[in-house]
């Protein structure tokens, strides 16, 4: 069993047990992505709220947010804790959605620009939640910041190392918190936008829950809020390093990773994998189905096509063959995705036509409607008896299996491809006693519409209509996800009960418009769901309170303490400035001409450390600059056994060959976390302290 | 004699629909003739299989039409394109199982079917297309 097949079982089962416990209509596992939008705005409206309150400053920070949290803890506290764990609940979300599309393989031919425009969302997710934790200031937030700034420093982006910026208190500025905020709104806004091309291509794409699933899991997690609000850890002090932080493990696994393999192992790991993320579509096996296509002499433009397409793929174009007709569909290929759905919505698309060859306006390639016709027919020869069931499945549900002589089953890409005459031509040939759609689980059709479609025209709620002549008690919807095979088998067995007790078809019958026969999961009782919803509510929402600062991690072994080096300085120029001589000054050109040339190139700077006599730390570093001619930055950061012990650093600016142009040793006496920074000041040339 | 006469004052001023109406009557004297003629059962129920999908493809384009311009009666004369399909796709059915029919009885059916729909839901679509200024003529 391949592993996607496995996944899909899993899917499966779950949808099915959810389905159970929620609901055709609550689903969670329908709605994925419309939950991602619902948690986007819960984040959002908690945002808005916290940032009346958030005061952007060094000590101010951390004081608002401990204000917000304790002394208003029954509005800005729930708010606060709705921010994180809506935001924790929406990377849940995302993984699932993802995993769930790669599942049901809905990345390949044209899904893929909803699958790539869903790999940068996961980005945005990360960024924003990742800012989020700095802001808080705490040390949690010195960690991410440091930790941060160390893995964006192993990427060639930067000029000079940004973990500078939180070497110490004395290096942190207020303004750094005002660009933290800036990003922290930005991105999000950035990531509404990606949101809305996600979705672009997708006719009424759902972007809301059902509105009791949204309260559910609102009121879930305001009751997580409340039971366990989200706290901050102790404030931040870059002068020690806190050994051990609550982690939030949804957002910062890469972090201890950092720590383990390396900056740039990590980065290799999320780099490589959301490239092979984007490049899923395209990797074999590819299967690209062919598009469907308009036949113009049997096109008039009326537009059903292009109200059922529910990937926004036919458009009315106009008319180019000659015809009186204003309007024709056209198919934009490299939308289509072969369901088929706009041939169930052709009125031409009619198996009473017999003149000729039968061809609709709109038609699959793959998929004709004449060789379907012909299909019908033959299965109708192997059928009798007085229950004669003919189904119509689609490739993504639950299986069918047919009974010789009792049950024919035709496959379609969709059961929305079935255009209602169809139905009509089987009964009022007597082609059969009983037609079925046997599709996916109600409101999780393969192909998002195919479901309602099928239910509205039977209805007589969306054209095209099954003729009211047909009697609405032959015809069943069966809606069935992939491991509801049991569910299926009983649909059919108890549609041919109902077949088998109809007295025989007599034209001119009653008619009326009626939907038909409707099968679907059967839930469980009530208690029972609400149980049931309670518990998978309990599993989605404990560990987001769990997981959101637990296990702690310990960046920093036992009785340890950390020394980093951390200066910028501009070395000596590698030649010294000197008067021009006349002839220098003649070949410059006139307003180019000084009195002194000065080269800007400086020397690179050559750093040593050494700790009670053994070297930690050798290092040359270039100066910035085009031309070399800016300070060169030094940061390294060094875990040492806290206790006294003597440091030595050593810095060489003037490209001397041999000895130090700096040199410092002093005796410290480290406590554990503390955090010494080795820097330097022109005034007093290196310094320990 | 053809059953329906198509005139110029049937025209009611969307082009497609009235190249859609002058088809429809084309094809419907056409089936009259075949009917006068003798043609057998068969013949005669696959062409009006052929004109039951041109009227379906036909309503759907009024429909379309209509709801567009905001007609005021579109819901009655939706229903009662809904009645013409039934009904053609019974006499459909009669002819076709029967494996015979009624020359007679056909032609007037048919001229009722179609003609009366005719003359009084699209003849008041027309006077409104007319009133509310929304035809061309």
């Amino acid at each position: 069993m391949s592993p996607r097949a496995l996944m899909r079982g899993l899917f499966d089962g779950l949808d099915g047990a959810c389905a159970r416990a929620f609901g055709e209509a609550w689903n969670p596992m329908y709605q994925l992505g419309a939950l991602g939008w619902f948690l986007f705005w819960i984040v959002t409206v908690s945002g808005v709220y916290l940032y009346i309150f958030f005061d952007t400053g060094i000590t101010g920070t951390y004081e608002s947010i401990e204000a917000i949290t304790h002394a208003q803890w029954w509005a800005g506290g729930i708010m606060r804790s709705l921010h994180r764990y809506a935001s924790d609940a929406m990377v849940v979300v995302a993984v699932v959605h993802l995993l769930r599309e790669f599942a049901r393989d809905r990345m390949r031919g044209n899904h893929w620009f909803a699958w790539l425009t869903g790999v940068p969302l996961l980005g945005f997710i990360y960024v924003c939640g990742i800012t989020g934790y700095w802001l808080v200031w705490d040390t949690l937030a010195q960690y991410v910041a440091l930790t941060s700034s160390e893995l964006l420093d192993a990427l060639p982006l930067f000029g000079e190392p940004i973990a500078r910026n939180f070497v110490n208190q004395a290096a942190l500025s207020d303004r750094f918190f005002t660009l933290m905020v800036l990003i922290h709104i930005a991105a999000p806004l950035l990531m509404l936008l990606v949101m809305w091309i996600h979705i672009s291509r997708h006719a009424r794409a759902r972007v809301n829950p059902a509105r009791g699933l949204g309260v559910v899991v609102l009121g879930a997690l305001t009751l997580l809020s409340l039971l366990h609000p989200a706290l901050s850890q102790p404030p931040a002090d870059l002068d020690i390093v806190p050994a051990t932080v609550g982690l939030d493990w949804f957002y910062l696994p890469a972090y201890p990773l950092a720590a383990l393999w390396g900056e740039g192992a990590v980065w290799a790991l999320l780099l490589g994998s959301g490239l092979l993320l984007a490049l899923l579509p395209w990797l074999p096996p590819r299967r690209t189905p062919r598009a469907a296509v308009v036949d113009l002499p049997n096109c008039n433009g009326c537009a059903r096509c292009f109200a059922d397409c529910p990937f926004g793929a036919i458009t009315l174009g106009p008319r180019d063959d000659g015809l009186a007709y204003e309007q024709q569909a056209v198919v934009d290929p490299g939308q289509c995705m072969s369901c088929g759905l706009c041939v169930g919505a052709c009125p031409t698309a009619t198996p009473f036509r017999t003149a000729g060859e039968l061809q609709a306006g709109i038609e699959l390639p793959g998929h004709p409607l004449a060789g379907l016709r012909e299909r019908i027919r033959q299965a109708a020869e192997t059928l009798s008896g007085d229950s004669r069931l003919m189904v119509f499945r689609c490739g993504h549900g639950a299986t069918v299996a047919s009974a010789p002589g009792s049950v024919a089953v035709l496959e379609l890409p969709c059961v929305g491809m079935l255009p209602p005459s169809f139905v009509d031509y089987v009964i009022a040939r007597r082609l059969a006693d009983g037609v079925m759609f046997a599709g996916c689980g109600r409101g999780d059709c393969h192909f998002r519409l195919g479901d309602r479609w099928v239910e509205e025209r039977i209805a007589g709620e969306r054209d095209p209509w099954l003729r009211e002549r047909v009697p609405r008690e032959r015809v069943a919807v069966s809606w069935a996800g992939g491991a509801e095979r049991a569910q299926r088998r009983a649909d059919v067995a108890r549609f041919r009960e109902t077949l088998a007790g109809l007295p025989p078809l007599v034209r001119g019958g009653l008619r009326q418009l009626a939907a038909a026969t409707r099968f679907a999961p059967v839930t469980w009782p009530a208690p029972v769901r609400w149980a049931g919803i309670a518990v998978a509510l309990a599993l989605f929402t404990v560990p987001l309170g769990v997981w959101d600062n637990w296990p702690a991690w310990r960046q920093l072994a036992s009785g340890q303490a950390v020394v980093r080096l951390s200066f910028s300085h501009a070395s000596r120029p590698k030649v010294e400035c000197k008067p021009l001589t006349p002839q220098e000054l003649a070949a410059l050109k006139p307003n180019m001409r000084r009195q002194v040339g000065c080269p800007r190139e400086r020397w690179p700077i050559e750093v040593e450390l050494e700790r009670d006599g053994e070297l930690l730390y050798t290092g040359e570093h270039r100066p910035a600059g085009l031309w070399d001619d800016g300070p060169a930055t030094v940061y390294a950061r060094f875990d040492v056994p806290a206790g006294p012990q003597s440091l030595t650093v050593r810095m060489r600016d003037s490209g001397r060959a041999e000895g130090f142009d700096y040199e410092r040793t002093e005796t410290v006496d480290l406590v554990p976390e503390q955090n010494l920074v080795i820097g330097f000041d022109t005034l007093e040339g290196l310094v320990i302290r | 004699m053809h059953l329906i006469e198509w005139r110029e004052d049937f025209s009611i001023g969307l082009p497609g629909v009235d190249e859609d109406h002058r088809r429809l009557i084309a094809g419907i004297n056409g089936l009259h003739e075949r009917i006068e003629a003798g043609a057998d059962a068969s013949l005669v129920g696959s062409i009006l299989g052929g004109i039951q999908s041109d009227i379906a493809a036909h309503f759907a384009l009024e429909e379309k039409d209509m709801t567009a311009l905001g007609y005021d009666q579109l819901a009655a004369h939706k229903a009662d394109h809904e009645r013409l399909l039934d009904d053609i796709l019974d006499i459909i059915d009669e002819v076709c199982e029967g494996g015979r029919y009624e020359p007679a009885t056909l032609g007037g059916r048919l001229s009722s079917w179609f003609g009366v729909h005719f003359r009084t839901h699209d003849a008041r679509l027309h006077s409104w297309l007319v009133q509310a200024g929304r035809t061309p003529r």
